[in-house]
């Protein structure tokens, strides 16, 4: 009989031991359910979301790989600063460290603080806590591509990129060196002297034809008005003829400003397509497989 | 004897922990209802995708979808909740959840202006055999699309199909009647310069669009008698035409302002002082 009675009790603490497991398991929001919750919306993409649940598991446990994963959330949304101050915030032991560097210099780069990354990067050369890889340098250059700074020397740019990457960054460097930017003076004058010739030079060739048949025809409406004793269309067609050659000036040396900042535009996205399908030069962790 | 204790343990032992995880997708959902409820959306689907995905049996899957679809709609996300609406009907149980999802996409999609489709759903309502005791909320859905493609008319008469709907009948026919015929207002200007201005009651554009249209046309029409043909072409073409061709682009967009007001005060209506169901 006590022998029954001590199986039975044996029995039941096992029992009523699993059934607290599967209650604890059952606590939604218990610190491992809050994680594998997060997860799941991490790999779903719904990184704001992420972010949050990760915030909460961090409260009362310590994780890099979670710390890490709400900084890539909130680089994925576009919180590019806060996700920077959050790479920033990775421990120097972490084996994180590394790839956080790295992410930290490209969530300044997204947020287009170029400075600060060129400031950052100068000064962790200098204080040689940690070596700088050579992706690190990669963005370093390339951020000059963005501003208006003098240019680093051509072969010392150059020397960071090899292989595919070589010939695509050399034009780009060619490019921010002597832009094809078209001159507003130029297309001012070349106006003047003949009307539409200023929109022909920076490519408007439409605009350019239509300039000169619209003012040539209101020319000739003018002389052949006062030729024919028509004072008053003389004096009006010679108005809208004096309009429409100030106007053409005037465009042509708006158009030029036009297709400068095109041109300046287009340059930029296509850096910015180049980095993105390097995904700037970063080996990306696949935290869902 | 022994053996029967034993099962008797673990009997009550499994059931209580059953118990206790039913009990937790429960108060999750009821208080993902709640968030719903006092319009925090957000943190809503948050806790309703944690119920998703704990959820492993499948208890609440329809319920959550559902009311993620809501959620989203509620936060103007209407691509998105058609998307939860469609996985609600994915997940439905019962003929009466198949309804309820299918016309939950249909009134996302009135609201995101996708109307074609929302008729085009409608249509296959309407012809579902499973469906017919719903003919009249059908039509009753079908005269919202109607009026969100701004077809005022058609709309009108599938209210008419329905007795109770005699308010929103009758605001249809008088948004119908109301209009300017955007045709018509083009077609005047064709004739009478002017004329489609002044029919949608811009009197002084109208006019004026008149004068410039004489005053051009004395001065080419003088230009020809006078056999100035390269002048005469020239102000037909830079002055005339351009003020001729202006007045017939006018007349229609003034027609389609008119018509943007008319409507704009009707939806104005719906949406603040009707109080049956909307969309």
């Amino acid at each position: 009989m006590k022998k029954t009675i001590f199986l039975i009790l044996c029995y039941s603490s096992i029992l009523i031991a699993q059934s607290v497991d599967q209650q604890k398991e059952a606590n939604l929001f218990s610190p491992p359910n809050i994680k594998k919750f997060a997860d799941y919306l991490f790999c779903s993409h719904d990184y704001l979301r992420a972010a949050l649940e990760y915030q909460r598991y961090l409260s009362t446990n310590h994780n890099d790989t979670v710390s890490y994963k709400i900084a890539i959330a909130y680089s994925k949304i576009g919180n590019y600063s806060k996700a920077a101050k959050l790479f920033a915030s990775i421990d120097h032991q972490s084996h994180l460290f590394p790839d956080a560097q790295l992410e930290y210099y490209k969530a300044l780069f997204q947020d287009e603080d170029y400075f600060g990354l060129r400031n950052d990067f100068i000064n962790a050369d200098l204080s040689n806590q940690f070596v700088l890889s050579p992706r690190a340098k990669k963005l370093f250059y390339f951020s000059y591509l963005f501003t208006n700074d003098k240019l680093p020397g051509e072969n010392q740019f150059l020397s960071h990129f090899e292989g595919t990457d070589f010939q695509r960054v050399k034009d780009f460097y060619s490019w921010k060196e002597a832009p094809p930017y078209k001159s507003s003076l130029a297309a001012g004058i070349l106006s003047a002297i003949i009307p539409g010739l200023g929109k022909i030079y920076v490519k408007k060739y439409s605009d350019g034809a239509f300039a000169f048949l619209a003012t040539a025809a209101l020319g000739y409406l003018t002389y052949s008005d006062f030729k024919a004793g028509h004072n008053f269309r003389g004096w009006v067609f010679g108005g809208l003829a004096a309009g429409f050659y100030a106007g053409n000036i005037y465009g042509s040396i708006a158009a030029a400003q036009i297709y400068n900042v095109k041109i300046q535009f287009d340059f930029v996205n296509s850096l910015k397509a180049f980095l993105n399908a390097k995904n700037f030069f970063i080996p990306e962790i696949n935290f869902c497989r | 004897m022994k053996w029967h204790i034993i099962f008797l343990i673990s009997v009550i032992v499994f059931s209580t922990s059953n118990i206790f995880a039913q009990d937790v997708l429960k108060k999750q959902f009821a208080f993902a209802k709640n968030l719903y409820a006092s319009e925090n959306y957000y943190d809503a689907i948050t806790e309703l995708k944690r119920l998703l995905f704990f959820d492993t049996y499948s208890q609440y899957t329809f319920e959550i979808y559902e009311l993620m679809g809501k959620s989203y709609k509620m936060g103007g996300k209407f691509s998105d909740a058609i998307l939860n609406f469609t996985d609600a009907e994915l997940n439905a149980k019962t003929i009466q959840q198949i309804y309820q999802a299918k016309i939950e996409i249909i009134r996302a999609n009135i609201l995101r202006r996708t109307t074609d489709r929302a008729l085009q759903l409608l249509d296959e309502l309407a012809n579902d055999k499973r469906f017919t005791s719903k003919a009249n909320e059908i039509n009753y859905w079908r005269g919202w699309a109607l009026m969100f493609a701004d077809k005022w008319d058609e709309a009108a008469k599938s209210f008419a199909k329905i007795d109770s709907c005699k308010q929103l009948q009758n605001l249809a026919e008088k948004v119908h009647k109301d209009k300017y015929s955007e045709v018509f207002s083009n077609l005047i200007s064709h004739f009478i310069p002017g004329a489609g201005q002044i029919y949608t009651g811009n009197y002084f554009s109208g006019f004026l669009s008149l004068g410039w249209n004489v005053l051009w046309g004395y001065v080419t029409i003088n230009s020809f008698a006078a056999n100035r043909i390269f002048d005469g072409l020239v102000e037909l073409n830079l002055l005339w035409l351009r003020f001729y061709n202006g007045n017939i682009q006018n007349a229609q967009n003034f027609a389609k302002e008119k018509n943007l007001i008319i409507t704009n005060k009707a939806l104005n209506y719906l949406q603040f002082d009707f109080y049956g169901q909307k969309p």
